[in-house]
């Protein structure tokens, strides 16, 4: 499957309700005969996102998260909590994708595995919504489907900061594992590189799995609009976030 | 009315949270939570109401699971897992219930 152009969005670091807002946004403006997007973006404050199935009481500590200046959000998609602090994330959004789920998500993971193996490292991706580089998570990605439209975003892991994520996460014991810790020595910080490295690799990685140009936007005036109300209406409302 | 919780792992993690009437076992309401990924959405919502008035035994919750789940997408659990976890709240309801922790 291939696109001849993707509209390329590098929208810089926001608050977590202005980010998830935006995926949506972009997600629900797809029509047919709109280019994919292929998204890039940081999050500034920190913020800790749980997944669309999750309660937010039981997986993040609140009051951690207010003292050390952290946001919470819920998404639009299903998955675990995350601290977003030094990564680089993506979204993707097309109407063009296979129909199967696992090979969606395969399809998608494949150039993100790429930029990881061509920055030096050994990724491998695991069904159903993991990148490992030796054995440990170092990429969560996770996707819905809209109105005939795929949407999948996910997270490419620079530096941890273990201290701040053990203490905003509630990790039960079950789920160390999926956190990259077993104990203290298996400990992964990432991959080291700045932002902007990862994401010129990930465009390049992008651009050859789909053998497409990239059209540089930015993001409309009305899709800012749009952002701005789903943002007060929804991602930072308490009716959304605390739903389960 | 009892009201019980239970945390069970199975491919991704399954909180469970129910009321049930002590004497015929049915469930009052029931909350699942998790990390798994289920599609569409909305289909948890349904398979939540589906399982209000259900007995809290395990061919009746695996029948119900997996008539709710047919036409869905589920990558984290599957009807036997979810089973198992739903069983499992009358499990730590009764453990606490002897150590006097109700």
């Amino acid at each position: 499957m291939k696109f001849k152009k993707i509209r390329l969005l590098e929208t810089g670091f926001n608050p977590g309700p202005w980010n998830m807002a935006l995926d949506e946004v972009l997600l629900n403006n797809c029509i047919d005969g709109s280019e994919p997007i292929l998204r890039l973006y940081g999050w500034s404050p920190p913020c800790v996102s749980v997944g669309y199935f999750q309660s937010i009481e039981e997986e993040v500590n609140l009051d951690r998260c207010s003292q050390l200046g952290v946001d919470v959000v819920r998404r639009m998609t299903g998955g675990g909590a995350v601290l977003h602090e030094f990564e680089l994330t993506y979204s993707f959004i097309t109407r063009k994708f296979p129909f199967n789920i696992l090979d969606s998500y395969k399809w998608i993971c494949a150039p993100v595995t790429v930029c990881i193996n061509k920055l030096g490292f050994k990724a491998k991706y695991v069904p159903l919504n993991d990148i490992i580089v030796d054995n440990k998570k170092i990429s969560g990605n996770a996707q819905t489907r809209k109105n005939k439209t795929l949407l999948q975003h996910g997270t490419i892991l620079l530096n941890v900061n273990f201290e701040k994520m053990f203490s905003v996460l509630k990790v039960p014991p079950e789920k160390l594992k999926d956190k990259m810790i077993v104990d203290a020595k298996s400990r992964v910080n990432g991959l080291n590189r700045t932002f902007e490295e990862v994401a010129s690799q990930l465009k390049a990685s992008f651009s050859e799995k789909f053998s497409a140009q990239f059209i540089e936007d930015e993001i409309t005036e009305i899709e800012k609009e749009d952002c701005k109300k789903k943002v007060a209406q929804k991602y930072s409302s308490h009716q959304w976030n605390h739903r389960r | 009315m009892i009201k019980a919780d239970n945390v069970y792992k199975s491919r991704k993690l399954i909180k469970v949270s129910l009321t049930y009437c002590e004497e015929n076992k049915l469930i009052n309401s029931i909350k699942i939570t998790g990390d798994f990924f289920l599609y569409p959405e909305e289909a948890l919502d349904q398979l939540e109401s589906s399982l209000i008035g259900t007995k809290v035994d395990k061919y009746t919750l695996r029948e119900t699971i997996e008539k709710a789940l047919k036409q869905v997408d589920v990558f984290g659990f599957d009807q036997y897992s979810l089973t198992d976890a739903i069983l499992g709240c009358l499990k730590q309801e009764q453990d606490s219930s002897a150590t006097g922790k109700r």
